[in-house]
């Protein structure tokens, strides 16, 4: 039987801007082979849209109205001081650096020199000689994964592989810094490829940044596959910062080996529409995962996330802390899935989803799921939504703080106990200005 | 001088009223007390000398040096030397107690247009007011508040006064959840702040803290309306007879 599916314009007209990219996206002819499956897969999957579970409150065909051209060149000239401009306060942190801008690796802006115990090396390069076996972990879509991925799979140009050698503990952060720059709009598509071998401990940073005066159109898609070794740390932190216009669509696919710690955190300021997925399976026993994140939206800004933790084998902690202010007609969407498996006795699972309105239109979505097939597990969640408090307002004016800086103040120690779940000091320092910056305060000197 | 002024208050969403043409005068240099009977208005009246949102005042002025301070945000009258000491100070978690503390001296600071403490002369003057009052510094990096004792509380007020130097001190109910020990404390660092430029209104149910804080005036306060001034006997007569005899004119 012939099915005839109705696509939108721009569902087309991704179809379209594939084939006009397709020859100059990076890859051998097996990675060709995977974009144009998976270009086939999203041609039957559509753009998600409110009628999908998953996608409910984040219509991403009602948002994605029109399509713009892959980057699949970069010709923009940045310098170092452009790229610590865009760096802001992440600028300030001592981190090893591998730079791409507009999805595209730029060796002169990046740092890895000294990086001991890292392998550092790029997806772009790794796509034009892959081999048929290499596709299946460069260049496949996950298992399960969902229109947004394949789309990644299909587009993606660059990104970083990073191996951290076991038993190595890396000191420094690692900054894989994406930077949005140049005049004309585009989509930018990359891929991040994490494994840190057993034993070993790193922090990882994917920083999205943008080039002030870049154009506020953009699109990005970004995945990062994230492979966590036995008795290994990482402590990951995504951060989005934008101008306000942008389309983010990341994902993160995670599995934890036996004894794994993870601990990821999710940062968005400024996004236009975004959505952030986080798929964590726990696939070895003594997995700790910490999952968090803080997010700040106002004007008619959407931020997503959306998190899927696996509690596949038994003995493992989760604990999910999210907390987000929303402004004008701001929205926030929290949707945190927790499967406990038959066999993942001794589970213990916490989830908090906490939402500030600063204004009457302001919308928060919070949608916590907890499936649990096993008899013997602690799993809690929580969600609320609140206003500042008006006593607590009117206790710190009456010490002689003005009103803008005392809600400032108050909305610093809502966001502030979230953030103190990213232990790297400087890092945690940056997300901190960040969200001042947001407020319109200067970062404390 | 604080002159309140034939002064009548209404709550925003109520018609009741509640202070009903209250008059007092508070020179310089002194410490006026006021008693009274539960619901007779006193933490009104600390509210609306603190400018709190939700009162009405339908009538009267409330003058500061000779400025009404009616129109003024609480920050503002903060800025002019207004202080109210809570009778219940606020918690505020994710706040460190140094960070609060310097951001409302450097608030008021600047609108005095004077120049803003540096973070070392910052902790050191906290450091040094502190320790009067058995405040030590790991206990200003604690969130404001959070988790400390009634006692504990009542001293963080009085060192914000302390810092803040006010020249209006309004205390409400200083003396309400403090054991013995943690009343001399408090009292002693009240009275160290008793100066020629300095007025104090304090507001208690109970004498027993004017055996601490002595006062020059004391202001009998029942249904609205100030309705009687004496000396510090008047407290101790209060002690005696309660409030019985204003209640029942008030009924």
């Amino acid at each position: 039987m012939n099915v005839a599916v109705m696509k939108t314009k721009a569902e087309q007209a991704i179809s379209e801007s594939f084939e006009a990219a397709a020859a100059k996206l990076p890859g051998s002819a097996p990675v060709k082979a995977r974009r144009a499956e998976a270009i086939g897969t999203f041609g039957g999957l559509g753009l998600p849209h409110r009628r999908i579970e998953e996608w409910k409150y984040t219509d991403l065909r009602a948002n994605l109205k029109e399509v713009l051209p892959a980057a699949v060149e970069d010709k923009t000239p940045l310098s170092i001081g452009e790229l610590i401009v865009a760096l802001g306060p992440l600028a300030h942190v001592d981190a090893h650096r591998i730079v791409f801008v507009n999805g595209h690796h730029r060796a002169d802006l990046s740092d890895i020199a000294d990086a001991k115990g890292l392998a550092i090396s790029t997806i772009g390069k790794a796509l034009q000689s892959a081999s048929e076996e290499a596709v299946a972990s460069l260049a496949s879509t996950p298992a399960g994964g969902d229109a947004v991925e394949a789309l990644n799979t299909a587009f993606m140009t660059d990104g970083a592989i990073v191996d951290v050698t076991k038993g190595a503990s890396i000191a420094k952060p690692l900054l894989i810094v994406f930077v949005r720059a140049g005049s004309e709009a585009n989509a930018v598509t990359v891929r991040n490829l994490i494994t840190v071998g057993e034993g070993a401990s790193a922090t990882i940073v994917e920083a999205n940044v943008v080039l002030p005066g870049a154009v506020r159109d953009a699109h990005l898609n970004v995945l990062a596959e994230v492979s966590v070794g036995k008795g290994a740390t990482l402590n990951h932190v995504r951060s989005a910062v934008d101008e306000g216009k942008s389309l983010h669509l990341s994902n993160c696919e995670v599995t934890m080996a036996v004894d794994a710690t993870y601990r990821g955190f999710q940062f968005s300021s400024n996004l236009g529409f975004a959505r952030h997925g986080a798929n964590i399976l726990f696939d070895g026993e003594g997995g700790k995962l910490d999952l968090s994140g803080a997010y700040l939206a106002r004007g008619s800004e959407h931020v997503d996330n959306t998190l899927v933790v696996d509690h596949a084998v038994p003995h493992c902690e989760s604990r999910e802390l999210f907390k987000g202010v929303l402004d004008g007609h701001g929205r926030g969407v929290f949707q945190g899935k927790v499967i406990v498996r038959p066999d993942a006795q001794k589970t213990d699972g916490k989830q908090m989803s906490q939402a500030l309105m600063l204004s009457e239109d302001a919308e928060f979505d919070s949608k916590p799921e907890l499936e649990i097939y096993a008899d013997d597990v602690v799993c809690g969640h929580g969600t609320t939504s609140a206003e500042l408090d008006s006593d607590l307002l009117f206790y710190c004016r009456s010490r002689g703080i003005p009103e803008k800086e005392a809600r400032a103040l108050m909305i610093e120690s809502f966001i502030g106990e979230a953030l103190d779940k990213v232990e790297h000091e400087g890092l945690r320092e940056a997300l901190a200005s960040y969200a001042m910056q947001w407020l319109g305060r200067s970062p404390r000197g | 001088m604080l002159e309140i002024k034939n002064l009548h208050v209404k709550l925003e969403d109520e018609d009741r009223e509640i202070l009903k043409g209250l008059s007092l005068t508070v020179p310089k240099g002194e410490v006026h007390a006021i008693m009274g009977p539960n619901g007779s208005g006193k933490s009104t009246l600390a509210y609306v000398l603190a400018g709190r949102d939700g009162y009405e005042v339908t009538d009267g002025d409330i003058l500061w040096n000779g400025e009404s301070i009616l129109d003024m945000e609480p920050d503002e009258r903060a800025a002019k030397g207004v202080f109210l000491a809570f009778q219940y100070p606020m918690e505020i978690p994710g706040v460190a107690g140094l960070t609060f503390l310097r951001t409302a001296l450097n608030s008021i600071r600047k609108k005095r247009g004077e120049a803003e403490l540096t973070t070392p002369a910052f902790l050191k003057l906290a450091k040094e007011k502190g320790a009067k009052l058995n405040i030590d510094i790991e206990m200003l990096k604690r969130p404001v508040n959070v988790g400390f004792s009634g006692g504990e509380k009542k001293r963080s007020e009085i060192l914000q006064m302390g810092l803040l130097e006010p020249t209006l001190c309004v205390l409400d109910e200083t003396d309400s959840g403090l054991d013995i020990d943690a009343l001399r404390i408090v009292s002693e660092g009240v009275n160290a702040l008793r100066s020629p430029d300095r007025a104090f209104l304090v507001i208690t149910h109970y004498q027993r803290l004017l055996n601490y804080i002595v006062p020059d005036k004391v202001h009998v306060l029942a249904d609205g309306r100030i309705q009687k001034t004496g000396g510090k006997e008047l407290a101790l007569e209060l002690e005696k007879s309660g409030y019985a005899e204003y209640s029942n004119k008030a009924a």
